[in-house]
């Protein structure tokens, strides 16, 4: 990730050519790419009722791009966001539904960070314990999370009104109320504390100790023993706090838009986290625009089914997106070797 | 085959590494190209090999002119080049490794090539088991491949890039004399080093660079080394005599340690001694005798199976690197780019690797901007390392200018037990006093230097005192004889 400083020009003209090569393929299947494009403006970012659907997806993006950015800086992959993020939104409503109030609203996001943080806390023992790979432990996880929280929603956690597996909807009061609310466009709180963590981020990696030592450890990690840095513990410590972030992303999206917690929670917000973390291009600040144009596309896919494209067209965009960056970033790492 | 280069130019941006530089190498010699760090020799030998294409400037090679897009080029017209650092890979087999890039067709017969790779071994008197992996080579066997290598690849000029820069003194010899029955078979061997005695004694030509100059060229039997070294450096050198320091209290002592080995066998058995506040003390040794094992363990990166370390009156046997470092543990490791520092970061940010936890790099758990900042040109102006500037990456820097960096990095903080392994590597004349006169300034204070090498005459030059480590067991030389050449050169093979 390392490779890629900041967020230039050199990035903007990329995010340009991949939208040249979904253009290219409208046109291939007779579909007018204008209209199509002007859709997904319109669908997105058209009308306030579209904003706010824009924000509201790009809240989770954001934060749980954050924690993959972490666990990136540290060195280490966690394809385990979502995992995490289910588990933490199951915690963060468990407990908002048993303590209500704003003193519940804190205790449901600190209990979302401790069960995200402890959900990857295997992954990060493992790694450094016993040398197995992130990778495989976080993605496992991520299907125990899976089955794990159906089975919550539809035993122990459900709600006996409810038909299907949910449980019940929190009372209003443990909710986390709009910044903004001018219908039809609203704005949590939760977006701008993202924003707000962004900055934390990056002043924490660059000023501080541990965040140095973070760094280091991302970046080499024998260098990292030898300088003296407890390369095991920070990999175990870089992985909870990863998770415990993502675990804060599902409380979020509990607390501030869904209210309850139900099977099937996330649409796969901690996968399109690895998407935003490597359009990142390694630096917080990236978060923002990266989350931003995932949410854009994921917004306004339903209004380009209008034209009769098919929703999936976001993903092919995603897809080419990530492709492009990360054929880049490996053109220029083997350029930096010779 | 005749090479000869002419008006050679090579710019990197603003810097002009060789200026008008030529050179020329005639069949059945060994030529040596010597200089100092910076002083063009790599660059030069590259621009040989076709690796760089400079801004002016032919090749010749017997007589034709010759032009090279790539390494490709220069290896079909029969040039091959082994670099400082081999490139061996260890997964591979010997043979595979002999082979790769220069596969004899699209299918591989096994059996054809281990006969030529035996043939071309027997030529050289050197054995191997082709199918074992390359991993388990010392320096000298993976050295000895690369030089099939450029068999292999039918090189009729061969140059090697300090080849003995990873070899003991014995390696060092078997190297010369494989070299000297290459060029008695008609081959150009050109040798980029800057060891005077090897030049001395095994070359017949000697070429001087100087800041990408041409300075001298002449036939080794008309020059004398002390003549080679005023042109190496430009001006006179003063032989100096060894500054003793004023020796003290035990600092640090090593008792009983053993050490488990990658392989699981004892790499360091029973070693005992003590380091005195004020004194350098040398690890003489032949690479692979245990000195890697006992600098981690020092460290306080390898466990120890029994024993223990003590420094200061405190036990530090269970005590990591970070409680060392605190208590005044400084490094100049062996592998700086494994262990010393990130190519990727800014001089800056690596001068605090290692450091990061104390001032002025830190201010209690924040870091300390500005102090690093200062710190970082005071480590970049000690050994006056050649930089574009603090916040370049490190990789912008040559080999050479790192090394300064690490060693003075090393020697900023109030350092109280210095390990230095290899601390001259890659280093010129210039250069290695700097670094051993400030190591001395640091003992003079009170601290105390183990320092590894592989060349015993820089650790006798150097030192107060010198042990010797062969197959794991740490000598002290008899009284009498501590600083007896002959007889440390003799422990340190195992025949004391």
């Amino acid at each position: 990730m390392g490779d890629i400083k900041g967020l230039g020009a050199r990035h903007i003209v990329l995010v340009l050519c991949s939208f040249a090569l979904v253009w290219l393929a409208l046109a291939a299947t007779k579909v007018p790419p204008l209209e199509a494009l002007g859709q997904l403006v319109q669908g997105s970012m058209g009308s306030p009722a579209a904003w706010k659907q824009t924000f509201r997806e790009m809240t989770p993006l954001l934060i749980a791009g954050l924690a993959v950015f972490l666990a990136l800086k540290a060195g280490l992959f966690n394809i385990g966001a979502d995992g995490q993020l289910v588990i933490g939104a199951a915690a963060a409503a468990a407990t908002a539904i048993k303590v209500p109030g704003l003193g519940g609203v804190l205790l449901a996001c600190l209990a979302a960070i401790v069960a995200g943080g402890l959900w990857a806390l295997p992954a990060g023992w493992i790694r450094a314990y016993r040398g197995g790979h992130e990778v495989i432990s976080t993605i496992m996880l991520n299907n125990i999370a899976g089955f794990l929280t159906v089975w919550l929603v539809t035993g122990p956690m459900r709600d006996p009104t409810q038909q299907s597996g949910t449980t019940a909807v929190l009372s209003s009061d443990s909710w986390i109320p709009a910044a903004v609310a001018q219908p039809p466009f609203s704005l949590s709180w939760t977006l701008p504390v993202g924003i707000v963590g962004v900055v934390a981020m990056a002043l924490w990696l660059k000023r501080t100790v541990v965040g140095f030592e973070l760094c280091a450890v991302g970046a080499n990690r024998t260098a990292s023993e030898t300088a003296g840095v407890k390369v095991k513990g920070v990999t175990v410590w870089a992985l909870m706090a990863s998770g415990g972030l993502a675990g804060l992303a599902g409380a979020f999206f509990v607390l501030a838009y869904e209210h309850r917690f139900y099977a099937n929670f996330s649409p796969g917000y901690g996968f399109d986290a690895l998407g935003v973390a490597l359009l990142s291009g390694g630096s917080p600040w990236g978060l923002l625009p990266a989350s931003f144009l995932f949410a854009v596309l994921s917004s306004g896919s339903s209004a380009i089914q209008l034209t009769g494209v098919p929703k999936g067209l976001n993903g092919i965009l995603l897809g080419l997106l990530i492709i492009v960056f990360a054929s880049v970033r490996y053109r220029r790492s083997r350029l930096g070797d010779d | 085959m005749e090479v000869s280069l002419s008006g050679v130019t090579q710019r990197f941006g603003a810097v002009t590494a060789l200026d008008d530089v030529g050179f020329r190498a005639g069949r059945g010699a060994i030529h040596a190209l010597v200089g100092e760090n910076g002083a063009g020799k790599t660059t030069l030998m590259r621009v040989l090999f076709g690796a760089l294409q400079p801004n002016a400037g032919t090749i010749e090679l017997d007589g034709k002119p010759v032009h090279f897009r790539n390494s490709a080029d220069a290896i079909n017209a029969g040039i091959g080049m082994v670099s400082q650092h081999y490139s061996v890979i260890p997964e591979l087999t010997c043979l595979q490794n002999l082979m790769l890039g220069a596969e004899p067709g699209w299918l591989l017969s096994e059996s054809k090539a281990k006969s030529r790779a035996t043939e071309l071994a027997g030529r050289m008197g050197y054995s191997f088991n082709w199918g074992d992996s390359a991993e388990g080579l010392s320096p000298a066997g993976k050295q000895k491949l690369e030089i099939l290598k450029l068999l292999w690849r039918d090189a009729k000029v061969m140059i090697l890039d300090e080849p003995t820069a990873m070899l003991s003194p014995a390696d060092s010899e078997a190297l010369y004399s494989s070299l000297a029955s290459l060029a008695a078979g008609g081959a150009t061997v050109i040798v980029v080093t800057h060891r005077l005695p090897e030049v001395m004694d095994h070359c017949q030509t000697v070429h001087v660079l100087r800041g990408g100059r041409n300075v001298a060229n002449s036939l080794v039997a008309e020059t004398g080394s002390r003549e080679l070294a005023e042109m190496i450096v430009g001006h006179d050198i003063d032989e100096r005599a060894v500054e003793q320091s004023t020796v003290g209290d035990v600092l640090a002592g090593v008792n009983g340690v053993t050490l488990k080995g990658y392989r699981g066998d004892d790499a360091v058995e029973d070693a005992t001694f003590v380091l005195r506040a004020g004194e350098i003390v040398g690890l003489a040794g032949v690479d692979g005798n245990g000195q890697r094992e006992l600098f981690q363990a020092l460290l306080g990166r390898q466990r120890l199976s029994r024993g223990s370390i003590m420094f200061s009156g405190e036990d530090w046997t269970e005590t990591g690197p970070r409680e060392r470092i605190e208590r005044g543990l400084r490094l100049i490791p062996e592998d700086r780019h494994l262990e010393g520092v990130i190519d990727e970061w800014s001089l800056e940010e690596n001068a605090a690797l290692g450091l990061q936890r104390l001032p002025p790099f830190a201010r209690g758990l924040w870091v300390d901007s500005a102090g690093r900042r200062d710190a970082a040109s005071r480590i970049a102006d000690r050994f006056k390392t050649k930089h574009g500037g603090l916040r370049q990456k490190m990789s912008s820097l040559s080999g050479g200018n790192q090394q300064r960096y690490v060693a003075a990095r090393a020697l900023e903080v109030a350092p109280k037990l210095l390990l230095a392994f290899q601390p001259t590597r890659g280093l010129d004349i210039d250069g290695t006093a700097q670094v051993y006169g400030a190591i001395r300034q640091a003992c003079q204070q009170g601290a105390c230097a183990l320092v590894v090498s592989f060349d015993l005459d820089e650790l006798l030059e150097h030192c107060d005192r010198v042990l010797t480590i062969f197959h794991g067991r740490v000598q002290e030389p008899p009284a009498g004889l501590e600083r007896d050449r002959q007889a440390i050169g003799r422990m340190m093979v195992g025949t004391g």
